[in-house]
């Protein structure tokens, strides 16, 4: 097994099978890390906690909801807004977080009258919001609180609301995954097949493990219509609250993040028969693909190659120009969990970067098989690191940018390497045509930016050219470049808008001919 | 399997294994199912047989196989100068590949958990 040990680790030698180098003639029987482990004892991980994976991660993106966390207001405030898990209704679910504010006295007489008080609150503060998500944290769960007869006694005096309980305190798994597989489970066991949306559609599908990061899902969703598919609920971007109790009525579940929702779409496929299709929505050939594929299902494969076609012809020459500038760039792909797979191989072949290094801070072994089949011989895999074992990695292998969140991005800028936040994007969306497009300008910008050489000069020691002018990206990047092809063949930078979401919202779509039920 | 044969199942094996995701489901017999459904519906197409795509699942499947298909025929000219017994002989060597990456030579712990 090629095991690497970082020099920072040698104390912790239980670290060693968590790092593996893909060798030349490595495959996954003899090359791949331990994963979704306990974090070893005197390693500081950078994880987050299960009730953090629950809430932020997969409940906090439902958008008519009231997200009430049970426990002291650090929980929920200290871990607000991680994401960018914007909605089209105003970001209610972004714009505020609830807590019912445990305190010393709640540890010793209970806190159950405390949360009632707190539920029937939020409920009159905002009187349109019926629905509402109570997430358990360590506190409550340790002193036994019983959340679901508080939600239930509510619920009785309360007849209009409806309350989903999640009981995933931080304690509840070795990492922010450990969450995800409670929340999933809780609510296909106590939601799914409680409520029945109207299917205005032949063609009906769940579109699961998708957040709406900065519009992802507006964007994926958009495709969908254009085909005349019903989008019958998002679990959980953008995602309503009643039409995720509907999932059980989709006849296809399309998954896209697979990590944090695979559990939901196997239940499905489980209790209701439902089947699985597995999706990539980030560059051009896996999107291209993933769209086919739900477009044969339904018999829509003419819709799908239509919408890849127009789609492809706007954005191709201006991913171009950006793939011409990028090649041979070395990154880092450092992400929580799904992307590290659904990157790995695909920034590499449609914008010539050089994956030199893949990590996970949650995902399990099947996301390491993932990102170690998909990269390229040479990459340095590595489970659950540490910051030390961060530094130590970006210093031997010095990589001009990361993508990362914004605790290890933040390390990285110190050692003067840029980083991409691939949770909560720079300037989003990342899926879709376009979205790829976006996140190629960023990587651009990252590793071109005049700023980051700058900082580079020491101005009390350096010596400082006064005669010349500030460096321009363009004219950093394209001195490797061989300018007549670029124009010959039509290559050009982004030219969408800032904003390429909120356009989407007011799309009307035509009626699809072959349908028996119009499309609005 | 001959020496070309090999070479022709590695490369099928390295499409397989950097575009895909079927073949890593969570657990051990949802990778069997999925390997064994959509390479052999892969083989049928290849093969101009009929293919089963009643069931949802099937259907699944199916739609798999036929990106698949397309894009080995793209990607490996080779594959439509082979005679139909040949291709069979080549996808059932695919498929032993696929299995020991995936499922019996697999270094992954939770691929025999009882449940998901």
């Amino acid at each position: 097994m090629p095991y690497h040990t970082f020099k920072c680790s040698e104390c912790i030698p239980e670290r060693k099978k968590h790092v593996v180098v893909k060798g030349e003639d490595e495959d996954l029987t003899s090359c791949l890390p331990l994963g979704y482990l306990k974090t070893i004892p005197g390693t500081i991980s950078e994880r987050g906690c299960a009730f953090c994976g629950a809430k932020h991660v997969i409940g906090t993106p439902m958008k008519d909801v009231i997200h009430l966390c049970h426990g002291p207001v650090g929980c929920t405030y200290d871990t607000w807004q991680t994401k960018r898990y914007i909605s089209d209704n105003d970001n209610f679910q972004f714009k505020y977080t609830f807590a019912s504010d445990m305190k010393e006295k709640h540890i010793v007489f209970g806190a159950e009258n405390l949360l009632k008080q707190n539920i029937i609150e939020a409920f009159k503060a905002f009187p349109e919001i019926k629905r509402m998500t109570i997430y358990q944290t360590c506190a409550p769960a340790l002193i036994g609180d019983d959340i679901d007869a508080v939600a239930k006694e509510v619920m009785d005096t309360m007849p209009d609301v409806d309350i989903f309980v999640c009981n995933s305190p931080g304690f509840a798994g070795p990492s922010q995954s450990g969450g995800h597989h409670l929340i999933n489970i809780a609510w296909i066991n106590q939601k799914v097949g409680t409520f029945e949306p109207k299917i205005t559609s032949d063609y009906v599908i769940n579109y699961v493990g998708e957040y709406n990061i900065q519009g992802d899902q507006e964007v994926m969703v958009d495709y969908f219509k254009r085909m005349g598919i019903q989008v019958l609920s998002t679990f959980t971007g953008n995602g309503s609250y009643d039409e995720l109790r509907g999932m059980h009525l989709a006849q296809l579940n399309v998954l896209e993040c697979a990590r944090s929702a695979e559990y939901i779409c196997n239940e499905l496929r489980k209790r209701y028969g439902t089947p699985r299709l597995d999706i990539d929505g980030f560059g051009f050939k896996p999107l291209s693909e993933s769209l086919l594929k739900v477009g044969l299902f339904f018999g829509l494969e003419k819709e799908a190659q239509a919408i890849i076609d127009e789609e492809t012809a706007r954005w191709k020459p201006e991913l171009d120009w950006y793939a011409r500038r990028l090649k041979g760039v070395k990154v880092c792909l450092w992400p929580g969990g799904s992307k590290l797979w659904h990157w790995a191989h695909v920034i590499h072949e449609e914008m010539g970067v050089d994956v030199v290094s893949l990590y996970t801070k949650f995902g399990h072994q099947g996301d390491m098989e993932k990102g170690i089949a998909r990269c390229e011989a040479g990459a340095l895999a590595i489970d659950d690191p540490n910051e030390l074992e961060g530094i130590e990695a970006m210093k031997k292998l010095k990589p001009d940018v990361i993508f990362t969140g914004v605790r290890p991005g933040e390390v990285a800028k110190k050692l003067r390497v840029q980083y991409i936040n691939a949770h909560a994007y720079h300037n989003g969306p990342y899926k879709g045509f376009e979205g790829w497009v976006r996140f190629a300008r960023d990587i651009y910008n990252a590793v071109y930016s005049p700023i980051h050489q700058l900082s580079g000069l020491d101005i009390s020691k350096d010596e400082i050219d006064t005669d010349k002018g500030f460096m321009t990206r363009q004219m950093i990047s394209d001195v490797k470049i061989d300018k007549e092809a670029a124009i010959v063949s039509g290559e050009r930078q982004y030219t969408g808008d800032y904003d390429c979401v909120s356009k989407l919202r007011d799309k009307k779509y035509p009626k699809i001919e072959k349908q028996s039920l119009s499309i609005e | 399997m001959d020496d070309i044969i090999q070479e022709q199942v590695e490369q099928l094996v390295d499409y397989i294994m950097k575009w895909c995701l079927w073949q890593f489901n969570s657990r051990a017999w949802d990778r069997e199912d999925q390997n064994e459904g959509i390479l052999m519906k892969t083989m049928q197409i290849l093969c101009d047989e009929p293919v089963e795509r009643e069931t949802p699942s099937d259907k699944c499947y199916w739609v798999e196989a036929v990106i698949l298909a397309r894009d080995f025929k793209d990607n490996y000219p080779w594959l439509s100068k082979m005679e139909k017994n040949e291709i069979k002989i080549l996808m059932k060597g695919l498929k032993e590949q696929i299995d020991y990456l995936t499922i019996t030579g697999s270094l992954n712990k939770e691929l025999t958990n009882p449940v998901y």
